[in-house]
This record gives structure tokens, C-alpha cells and sequence, in this order.
């Protein structure tokens, strides 16, 4: 298991490279200079000698390979610039936003968990009943409702209407609730169902009609054997999501005025704060690729035969 | 088992958590609801408040801190301000201001002469980064004649020195205590002090920014203790936040909706305001690029646009119809140009006399076998130019012209007006106190669409040499003749339709009394605001 990871972690310097360099360039094919964007943001005409004056500021104005040496050696001591637009450390500024889309996501996954697991079992338990049309319905709801509509409706009802919660902003715990029920329905509306299927595919395994035959109770049979097998295609989706949620909170951010990683996303792009946009690339992807270790690695404990099947 | 469930549980706790937290009543909007404090919203962070640089700082938040030495009032007029009185020099080049006694900045520091020149010399450091304003590149050099004297001396006679003074940026002053060691502003401040009526005292980035009333303010003091501005990016969220309660006033017309503003108005709950004109909204017609090089097929597009559909169907009415490319109370642009009214039947005259002709069987006019296809462009994600562009699109196939609209992301289509690709483009004007002369001064720069607009023109080379002639003008006469030239050829030739006069708009809870808008599109006005 040690060299496994030992192995997997230096899988992740060539993909990093990678994604650096798919960052770096891609963000570059798109239109317009980010030295008249940043004029046009000012309200400066963007004349031919201050679009010069700025880029010469920026550093765009030297050739692109040795912009992209010069920042790989700074990315490589943690330096990944200054902000285009704020001329703030690009480093700074994500570890400011981080928290907040950090605390966002736990929170939605927590939702989804205590949403997903306990509907899932239950609809698998009584399959076809009243409850498994009910979470199927809500399942179509959630994976259909688009997130911003989604959104403004709970504001509506719950801030608006009901004056329960605040509308918008991060401050206090009420502030969390909104954005992250948003972020969560359309995720435990998947795992819902996920948990479903993957329950009645081990319901109507042998090992579970063995350890009847044995003379188990329900209980144990449900929570240590049918549970415990349905759960492994819902920890491997659930690990794939953290990630998907993480950069997925764009469009819930900038609904709430969530000051997270997704508004700075948003304005970075508008902006064409390439710095920004190159280390929020490579944060992803670091994300993503440990999310994947984690899944990985949980799957290892989860179930014995891939431990004994190849793993060292 | 047991494993699973203390997950289990550990998660239901945090979600409990979250969910008993939320059932708690919004201490923010509480602290909001306080009398002689307002709270704003605003679409972006309010940046760094440099004086002397421009984004990510906003205006609105410059203008709350900082103050020039002279006013732009109502007609763009000229008032005093830091400066007292001004005496300017028989041949224009020299302007000596008697600054006002008794000013002193938010640390409680002085400002004077010294402070003055200070602040001009760090601009003047900069001067590359600020090219693009002539006043600027004019200046030759400062002088502090004495405590509460400056003297600006100008390398040419400038005629929009004192208007160019009043701009929110890059000429305001920073307390001696906020400027950096090296005492170059351009390379940041260390802390926004100035004279201005507000402080910034709190500020949370990318979330809110909280100021504070000047104790040491020279004039007459807020009436508000205090203004908060939260960010919020979303339209439609931030009218949410207002009907709640969690803001107490909505300004400006770019960060809600019409419908929002309708909406409200209606509902009788709120006051509303809209402004006087602020700055063209306007089309600039290709003078250099296919059909539109004919001045006819130019006059016919102007014929042919419905312009009161759009001001009753897309404004609802918030805007007024547009009719030259400045509005008449700007300086300089009260000039009787004859309107180029609706005229279905004119606009067809037009493209018949320019040889487009309708043929049988054929929605689209040709000439020589080629269809009189023209490009629309805008930003994609302005609702107000795509259903103005929809509107136009209509009325134009009504006269045989296929209007192909091309909507793009902003850069991409700020890009496109400085290449000159396109046909008709949106291209609103600067507004004041840009307007006129800056954005006249700006028509003989290559990378801006109203010089590619103009680029056929066989009158061009004369356009930009009177141009050139205005700014320098010191005769009150010659420069109306000047400006009357100019405004009055672009308006024959075509090259601009204008659709509706900007307007600001506000919206605000009834317990918001004494709101009014500045003259200044970029400024807001919170000086007079009570709340009860």
C-alpha cells in the first residue's frame, strides 16, 4: 500500500506538468489581450502605447516559452505571481477564497450523505413502494432542476417569503444553508438512485441469501453485508464528485455572493487574469487527482479482492 | 457496522448543525436596519482606493474618499471645490489655484500646497499609464507658491484642463501619511486617507467595505454615520437582498434588470428615480467596410430603425429616445441637428437610389447579384443590445436588409470594434464629464470603433484636424464653430445611430429619503441620503 501511493504520488508530477502547460497555453489562445482588458476594466482607452506600457508591466510583452519557464520556476517555490487585476500574490488570493468553497462543499457533501444514504437504503428496502416513487421523483427533480433556478427559488421561499435565512453573503452558519442545499440537491438526487440499484443488486446476491441461511438477523445482515458492497460504486462517484464540487461551485458562488473560488473563477476569466487562472487550473487538477487517490485508496479497504487482486 | 455508523452520525451532526444555524434570524441585516447607517450593493470588489491608479479600484468608492480641487456640476459646469478660485493665464498656459483653508484629510493631517503638488508630482511620475488622458500629457509642470497656492503650468493651452481635474482618477489627493516610502504611488499605498467626506473603516475582501464619516470633513458633514457596500455579483440576487431588507438601495443601471426596476416601482413599496441622460447608448455604422461605405445605405439604416419600439418595448419607457450623438445638455452639443426620423418609405427610397433593389421573389435587396447582408455585433451577455439588435433585425428586414447579429463575449467583442469587423456595432458614448471631449479627442485613435467608423469618410483627415484644433482652442467662439463642425459632419455622414439617452436608475426602501444623482455617471451621491 506504501509504494502504491509512493507510485501514484509521482504519477502526479507529469500530470501537473501537464495540466501546467494545457493552462498556460490554452488560456493564451483565447481573444483579446489582457493588457486592453485591463484598460477597458479601468474605463482607459486602450491606446497602441499604453496597451505597450501595460504589457511591459504585466510581462507579457517577452517571449511566451520563457514567460512559461519563468513562471514553472516561481510555481515551483510557490510563487505563482501577481493578479492581472488586483496585483495582489495570485497565491493570496486563492487561499482567500479557498476557505469559503472549501466550507461549502463539506457542507454540501455532508447534505448529500444525509440526504442520499438514508433515501437510497430505504427506497432499495421497499422497492416499488410509495417511498422508492417518491425518491425516484425527487431523483428526476434533482438531476433536471438547474442550479441557478434552483437557487433563486429557496432564496424566494425561504429568505423572501418565509424570512428564515438571509438571502446571500458568508458570515454567519445561516448564511451556508441556501447555497449549500443548492449545491447539494442534484448530487444526492444521483446517489439517491446510485444507492438504490447498487442495494438491490447486492439484495439479490448469494453471499446475502448465505449469511439468511445462516441465520443472521436482518439488521446485521443489511448494515455489515449488503451495505457494506453497495456502497463501493457509491464511494467511488461520491470521491469523483468532491472534486466536481469544488470547481463546481461557479454558479452557486456568484448567485449567493459566495466570496469563494468560483466567483474569483468567474471574475479572473472575465478579466483574463492569466496568473489566476493558471494556478486555480493546477489547484483543480491537484484536487481532482487526490480525490481519486483517496477513492483509490478507500476502495483498497473497502474490498478485499483488489488488495489481493494486484496491489502491492 | 459500528464504523459506519459513528460516519454516520458524525455527519448528521454537521448537517444538523448547519440546518439549526440557519433557523437563526440574519445579525447582519439587524446591524443594517440601523438608523443613520445605509447599506448599497455594489457588482464588484471596491479594490485598493489608489487615487492615482485605476482598476480593480471602483469610482463610486474613489469618489467617496477623494476629492478633486474643482467640481463638474449639472451642464458640465465648473465649481470650486479644494480649490477655492483659479486665475488663468492670458495665452491659457498657466492655472493658479487658491486652495481652500481649513481642509484637512481623514488622519487629520493638512492639505495644502505641498500635499497638492505631492500628489500632481506622483501622477506626473506615472504619466505612461495615463497617456490616454491628455490633461496629463499637457501638464508641464507644478509649482507650490505658498501655503494654499498651486500653480499648474501647461505646455499647450488646454480647454478641458478644469473638467479633466474633476475626473475621479488619476487626480485626487492622498494624505502625505497613505503614500508608500518610495513615494510612488504606482506601486500601491498604504492606506486610502483623504479628504473626502467618508473613511473606508472596515473591509473584507470580495465581501463588503464599510465607511465611516469623516470627523475632520472640511464641508458640511453625511447625515449618514455610516455605508456599507456588500458585493454582490448577481442581479437578480441583489434584488432579492433589497426586497428582504438586506440592502437599502439599488443604483445603477447596469446592476439590475428593467423588468427588476418596473417590478418595484410598480409594487409601490419603494421609491424609485431614474436620471437625466447620463450617455448615449448608439450604434457606430461602418463607414470603411461593404454596403455601409454608401452614405445612402448609411441614412437608410437610420430611417429604417424603429427607435421609439425600443424605447417603450426594451426600456419600458427608463430611457428617452436618441436623436444625436450627444444629448443637448452636454457642453458644446445643443446644436438643432435635424433628427433622421422613422420612415420606412424614405429608407427604401435610399437603398433604391443606392442601386439596392428589391427583387421579385426576394426578401433581401441586391446590387450586382449581391445581397444586402450586414453584421450587428454585441456582447453576448448584455440583454439589453441582444433585444435592441432583435428589434433593429426586424425593422431592417421590413426595408429588404438581412441583419446577421453576432453576439460575443466582451473582450472578444471590444476586440472586434477595434479591428473595425463589423458593420454596425454598439458603441455607447463615455458619458460626463468625458463627454464631449474626450470621447472627440479618442475619434483619431486607431483602436477605437468610432475611428474605424469613421475611416471611409473622405472628410476624415478634416474631421481629426478640427479635433485637434477644439482642445487647443482658447476662444470660446472659434471652439462652438469647431465643435459644430465636427458633431455636425458625423451626424450628415451617418456613421453614429443613436438609440437612447443612458439613464441611472435607483431604487430604494421608503425609509431612504434626500437621494439624488450626480452629474457624474461614475459617481454616487450619498452626502444628502437620511434614513429614518
Amino acid at each position: 500500500m506504501k509504494w502504491y501511493i509512493i507510485m501514484r504520488l509521482a504519477g502526479l508530477v507529469p500530470v501537473l506538468l501537464g495540466i501546467s502547460a494545457i493552462a498556460f497555453f490554452l488560456v493564451r489562445l483565447v481573444p483579446c489581450d489582457p493588457a486592453e482588458v485591463y484598460l477597458r476594466l479601468s474605463q482607459v482607452p486602450p491606446t497602441p502605447e499604453m496597451v505597450a506600457a501595460v504589457r511591459a508591466d504585466l510581462g507579457l510583452d517577452r517571449p511566451l516559452h520563457i514567460q512559461y519557464l519563468d513562471w514553472l520556476h516561481k510555481a515551483l517555490q510557490l510563487d505563482f505571481g501577481l493578479s492581472f487585476a488586483t496585483r495582489e500574490p495570485v497565491l493570496a488570493e486563492i487561499m482567500r477564497c479557498f476557505p469559503a468553497t472549501l466550507q461549502l462543499t463539506l457542507a454540501s457533501m455532508a447534505l448529500v450523505l444525509l440526504i442520499s444514504l438514508p433515501a437510497g437504503i430505504l427506497a432499495a428496502l421497499y422497492k416499488d413502494g410509495v417511498f422508492d416513487q417518491l425518491s425516484r421523483v425527487l431523483a428526476f427533480l434533482g438531476a433536471s432542476v438547474p442550479n441557478f433556478w434552483l437557487g433563486f427559488m429557496l432564496m424566494y421561499l425561504f429568505s423572501l417569503k418565509l424570512d428564515l435565512l438571509p438571502v446571500l453573503g458568508r458570515g454567519t452558519a445561516a448564511h451556508l444553508a441556501l447555497p449549500a442545499v443548492t449545491l447539494a440537491m442534484s448530487y444526492a438526487a444521483t446517489y439517491t438512485r446510485l444507492l438504490r440499484t447498487s442495494m438491490l443488486d447486492s439484495l439479490g446476491s448469494n453471499f446475502v441469501l448465505y449469511t439468511r441461511a445462516r441465520g443472521l438477523r436482518e439488521r446485521l445482515v443489511l448494515g455489515r453485508h449488503v451495505l457494506k458492497n453497495a456502497l463501493l460504486p457509491v464511494v467511488t462517484a461520491f470521491g469523483m464528485s468532491a472534486g466536481h464540487m469544488l470547481a463546481g461551485t461557479v454558479i452557486v458562488e456568484n448567485i449567493f455572493a459566495w466570496p469563494g473560488m468560483g466567483m474569483l473563477c468567474v471574475s479572473s476569466i472575465f478579466n483574463r487574469d492569466y496568473p489566476v487562472i493558471q494556478c486555480y487550473a493546477l489547484i483543480m487538477a491537484l484536487i481532482f487527482v487526490a480525490c481519486n487517490l483517496a477513492v483509490d485508496i478507500a476502495y483498497r479497504f473497502l474490498d478485499p479482492r483488489i488488495r489481493l487482486g494486484g496491489g502491492r | 457496522m459500528r464504523k459506519l455508523k459513528i460516519t454516520a452520525m458524525a455527519f448528521l451532526l454537521c448537517a444538523l448543525l448547519v440546518f439549526t444555524a440557519g433557523c437563526g434570524k440574519d445579525k447582519q441585516a439587524g446591524d443594517t436596519a440601523k438608523a443613520k447607517s445605509l447599506t448599497f450593493s455594489w457588482s464588484k470588489d471596491i479594490g485598493d482606493l489608489n487615487p492615482h491608479l485605476y482598476s480593480p479600484s471602483q469610482f463610486f468608492a474613489q469618489a467617496m474618499v477623494y476629492e478633486p480641487l474643482v467640481k463638474y456640476a449639472e451642464g458640465g459646469k465648473i465649481e470650486p471645490w479644494l480649490a477655492e478660485s483659479w486665475v488663468i493665464s492670458q495665452d491659457g498656459k498657466e492655472y493658479t489655484f487658491k486652495l481652500r483653508k481649513g481642509v484637512k484629510f481623514s488622519d487629520g493631517s493638512s492639505f495644502d500646497a505641498r500635499v497638492a503638488k505631492k500628489n500632481f508630482d506622483a501622477v506626473l511620475a506615472n504619466a505612461q499609464r495615463h497617456k490616454w488622458l491628455e490633461l496629463i500629457n499637457q501638464i508641464k509642470e507644478t509649482e507650490a507658491v505658498d501655503d494654499h497656492t498651486l500653480k499648474v503650468v501647461f505646455k499647450n493651452a488646454y480647454y478641458p484642463a478644469l473638467q479633466e481635474l474633476a475626473l475621479i482618477r488619476p487626480l485626487r489627493f492622498l494624505g502625505p501619511a497613505g503614500f508608500p516610502d518610495s513615494g510612488k504611488t504606482s506601486e500601491g499605498i498604504k492606506k486610502p486617507i483623504g479628504t473626502g467626506p467618508w473613511v473606508l473603516s472596515e473591509y473584507k475582501k470580495g465581501e463588503f467595505a464599510v465607511f465611516s464619516r469623516n470627523d475632520h470633513y472640511w464641508g458640511t458633514k453625511p447625515k449618514l454615520e455610516k455605508v456599507t457596500v456588500k458585493i454582490i455579483p448577481d442581479g437578480e440576487s441583489r434584488v432579492l437582498a433589497f426586497e428582504k431588507g438586506e440592502i437599502d438601495l439599488i443604483i445603477g443601471s447596469g446592476l439590475f434588470s428593467i423588468d427588476s426596476f418596473n417590478r418595484l416601482k410598480s409594487s409601490g413599496k419603494y421609491g424609485t428615480m431614474i436620471s437625466g441622460p447620463m450617455s448615449t447608448r448608439t450604434l457606430a455604422i461602418n463607414s470603411n467596410r461593404g454596403p455601409t461605405r454608401e452614405l445612402k445605405v448609411r441614412q437608410a439604416l437610420q430611417h429604417g430603425f424603429n427607435k421609439q419600439a425600443v424605447i417603450d418595448g426594451v426600456f419600458s419607457g427608463t430611457e428617452k429616445k436618441a436623436d444625436t450623438l450627444f444629448s443637448p445638455n452636454f457642453p458644446y452639443c445643443d446644436l438643432g441637428l435635424k433628427p433622421l426620423e422613422y420612415s420606412v418609405e424614405k429608407a427604401g427610397a435610399l437603398l433604391d437610389e443606392a442601386g439596392w433593389k428589391l427583387v421579385a421573389g426576394k426578401d433581401v435587396r441586391e446590387k450586382d447579384g449581391v445581397p444586402l447582408e450586414l453584421e450587428l455585433c454585441f456582447e453576448s451577455t448584455n440583454v439589453i443590445q441582444k433585444a435592441v439588435a432583435e428589434v433593429m433585425q426586424g425593422d431592417l428586414k421590413k426595408i429588404g436588409v438581412s441583419l446577421k447579429l453576432v453576439g460575443e463575449e466582451s473582450q472578444s467583442h471590444s476586440q472586434r470594434q477595434k479591428d473595425g469587423k463589423f458593420h454596425l456595432v454598439f458603441n455607447d458614448t463615455w458619458g460626463a464629464p468625458y463627454d464631449p471631449h474626450s470621447l472627440v479627442s479618442s475619434m483619431r485613435v486607431p483602436s477605437h470603433a468610432d475611428y474605424q467608423a469613421q475611416s471611409g469618410l473622405p472628410m476624415k483627415a478634416e474631421i481629426d484636424r478640427k479635433i485637434g484644433e477644439v482642445l487647443l482652442s482658447t476662444d470660446e467662439k472659434t471652439r462652438r464653430e469647431l465643435y459644430a463642425y465636427i458633431l455636425g459632419t458625423l451626424h450628415e455622414q451617418a456613421v453614429y445611430l443613436p438609440v437612447s439617452y443612458q439613464t441611472n436608475m435607483a431604487v430604494y426602501h421608503k425609509n431612504v429619503s434626500g437621494f439624488s444623482f450626480s452629474p457624474q455617471a461614475n459617481e454616487i451621491l450619498l452626502h444628502g441620503i437620511e434614513k429614518n
